[in-house]
């Protein structure tokens, strides 16, 4: 089975028990707070994969990192997660219960990507076009980067909305190397 | 070629511009996760159809074909070694399809319709999805007109009519791409004036070419060309060299055009060489993809494979104009075992098949048609005729011969009886022989037939039974052409002909035996 048949199991059944104790709010904290740590050090990743180190100490391992910082029931989980043997895949299924998060409250994250670093002006006008184009509340990552030469690109899901330069000059290369037939 | 003026060249530059406008452009992508083996694993495109075409890095494109929870399985038709892992995949919105239209005869094309002949780019104005579900009851006919093959032992005894599917199979080196070929050079007869007048349609070809040699196709295409018979012919051409995928969808593509003909009211027929290297390509992509193995590790729905291509074959009821779509698909066997698992498949949806034997070709009886067990099912309504008057004797000598053949190796004591027929079956098979491209016409098929079976070769010795014909041929056209004339035009074989066609049958074996 696929790793994301998997972690959406886990990461629905958690979220399921957020909604029953009306705890989403703080229950997601937990997770970001778990995921943000996962993502940034990579030995404990290391050690979680590792299938040499027992699961006690696993176990021990991450209450002590995190069971002052988080609520009971979040601990827990992170226990049953190692008693399962899927703390490989903790990462992802903290991702994806963000995403059922994002899901409930009305979140979209994207990706802008420009060609020069935008002023905070503008990037509160692309913002609230995209809330209001998405009805949804924008979380928005700005990345610059120089090779698009000019305009912007942005990403929401699977959807692009490209307006780069950078495009527009890949269409005309591709109109001009379509209709060369005299 | 004239040259270009430099102002030439911008004025096209400056109109192509025009009609660019420079908005925003809204796009799917998705994220490739794992490539290799020509199929490629993405990430994303949530919105995209099974079958449709993905745009993937350096001009790559692909074909989506499996549709999963969390991700998106595409075949890949260019090289694997041009993506890697985390590259963005764009969709088309198009389901894969192939262009149509008169522009593509005369072309060697790839099953996407990019030419590979070297004569240019193609305009294409339509483009048809390569996947159409086959017709419904409703809008056939029983097959009703001859596709003639130009093959005498084909058209007198297994007679394909238009809109039919038979299949021709065999080892490997028994001659089926040779039928297949002097098929499509018989149909030039259709594309002219002559046949015109007596009523006869034109047939145009398609010939699918899967996972054979590049030299092989380019014989081809040199030979047609020879013959005049590219002028109505298409090749898609999916050479061994071509990955799996494009091997995959070439015959669909083929029958695609196929198709535009036959809506378009007119004849086509479409050969597809060969079937079972097709099958071998559909395995290796969907073992790729991980469909379950099942019989010879071929996926479940290789029936389906090949029964949803074939079933495009038909002919159109008159309401719908009547056109027709023949598929010729060609098989090869491994030393001759037809009960291995794609052949016997294709032989359960075909209308019958051409067996072909190596014996009989290593004996010198070419083509090599195995009388004995090749069957036609729905040609025999097809026939004209004059032909089905004359066929039907033939089978029953021949069978006879055959019966008495394996007899008469044994002992040498027959009585005289079984002698006569043992010659008779001898000059027989010597007059269904036939070179390759030299397509017999039906009236000629007819009148040598008919000289078979009414012992006027029981005089002549065996090596001369060629020779007889030609040379009667040439007797009878310059001195009875009435009797060509009314085959022709009345498709019969009337009583008043017969007499006049036994009269000079006897002159000519009176002249030949001086």
């Amino acid at each position: 089975m696929s790793v994301f048949r998997i972690s959406y199991r886990y990461a629905n059944s958690f979220f399921q028990l957020a909604e029953e104790k009306k705890a989403l709010e703080k229950f997601a904290e937990d997770v970001e707070l778990i995921y943000n740590t996962l993502l940034q050090s990579k030995e404990l990743r290391a050690i979680l994969r590792n299938p040499v180190i027992k699961q006690k100490d696993k176990k021990n391992l991450l209450s002590k990192i995190f069971s002052s910082k988080l609520e009971n029931e979040t601990s827990k989980f992170l226990e049953f997660l190692v008693t399962k043997g899927r703390e490989d895949i903790i990462t992802e299924i903290m991702k994806e219960f963000l995403n059922l998060r994002d899901d409930k409250v009305g979140i979209v994250r994207t990706n802008i990507t420009s060609s020069v670093d935008l002023t905070d002006a503008v990037r509160k006008e692309i913002s609230s076009k995209l809330e209001k184009k998405t009805n949804k509340k924008v979380l928005a990552e700005f990345v610059a980067d120089k090779n698009l030469i000019g305009g912007f690109i942005v990403q929401i899901k699977d959807i692009v909305y490209d307006a780069s330069v950078k495009h527009q000059l890949e269409l005309l290369r591709k109109k001009f190397s379509e209709e060369i037939s005299i | 070629m004239a040259e270009i003026r430099p102002d030439e060249v911008s004025a096209i530059l400056r109109k192509q511009l025009a009609g660019f406008d420079n908005e925003v452009d809204i796009y799917e992508v998705g994220t490739v996760l794992q490539v290799g083996d020509g199929i490629a694993r993405v990430y994303g495109l949530s919105n995209v159809m099974a079958s449709e075409l993905v745009e993937f890095p350096n001009n790559v494109t692909g074909m989506v074909l499996n549709l999963e929870e969390d991700s998106v399985g595409c075949v890949l038709f260019g090289e694997s070694t041009l993506i890697k892992e985390g590259d963005t995949v764009k969709r088309t919105n198009r389901v894969a399809s192939f262009p149509v239209g008169d522009k593509l005869l005369g072309r060697v094309v790839n099953p996407l319709g990019e030419p590979v002949d070297g004569k240019g780019t193609i305009k294409f104005d339509k483009y048809m999805p390569i996947e159409r579900k086959a017709l419904g009851v409703i809008a056939r006919q029983p097959v009703k007109e001859p596709l003639q093959t130009g093959i005498t032992a084909i058209d007198a005894m297994i007679p394909i009519g238009r809109g039919q599917r038979e299949l021709i199979i065999g080892d490997r080196q028994t001659g089926k791409t040779a039928i297949a070929i002097d098929t499509i050079i018989n149909q030039k007869y259709t594309h002219t004036e002559e046949a015109k007048k007596y009523g006869i349609k034109p047939v145009y070809c398609v010939y699918v070419a899967i996972g054979q040699k590049n030299s092989t196709i380019a014989q081809v295409v040199a030979k047609l060309e020879e013959e005049g018979a590219m002028a109505y012919t298409t090749i898609v051409s999916a050479p061994a060299s071509s990955p799996a995928p494009l091997q995959y969808i070439a015959p669909y593509s083929g029958a695609t055009l196929g198709e535009h003909f036959r809506d378009t009211g007119r004849h086509s027929l479409l050969i597809y060489d060969d079937l079972s290297k097709q099958a071998v390509a559909y395995r290796e992509l969907s073992l790729l993809l991980r469909r379950p193995p099942g019989r010879e590790a071929y996926p479940g729905d290789v029936f389906y494979l090949h029964s949803r291509l074939l079933e495009r074959a038909s002919k159109l009821s008159e309401d719908l104009g009547g056109g027709s779509l023949t598929a010729l698909p060609i098989i090869e066997t491994q030393q001759g075992d037809v009960s291995a698992y794609i052949p016997t498949n294709v032989i359960s949806i075909t209308d019958g098949q051409i067996y072909l034997e190596p014996n009989l070709f290593n004996a010198g009886v070419r083509p090599a048609i195995n009388v004995g067990i090749s069957v036609s099912r729905v040609g025999g309504n097809a026939q004209i005729k004059a032909m089905k008057k004359v066929a039907g004797s033939l089978k029953i000598d021949l069978a006879q011969y055959r019966e008495l053949e394996a007899f008469a190796k044994f002992g040498s004591d027959l009585d005289k009886a079984t002698q006569r027929i043992l010659a008779k079956g001898a000059r027989l098979v010597e007059l269904l022989k036939q070179d390759q491209y030299s397509p017999i016409s039906v009236e000629k098929q007819v009148i040598s037939v008919f000289l078979g079976t009414n012992n006027y070769m029981d005089s002549i010795k065996l090596q001369d039974v060629k020779k007889f014909e030609k040379e009667f041929h040439e007797f009878a056209e310059l001195k009875y052409p009435a009797i060509y004339e009314s085959i022709i035009s009345t498709k019969e074989l009337k009583d008043d002909i017969v007499q006049l066609l036994k009269k000079a049958a006897d002159e000519f074996v009176e002249k030949f035996n001086k």
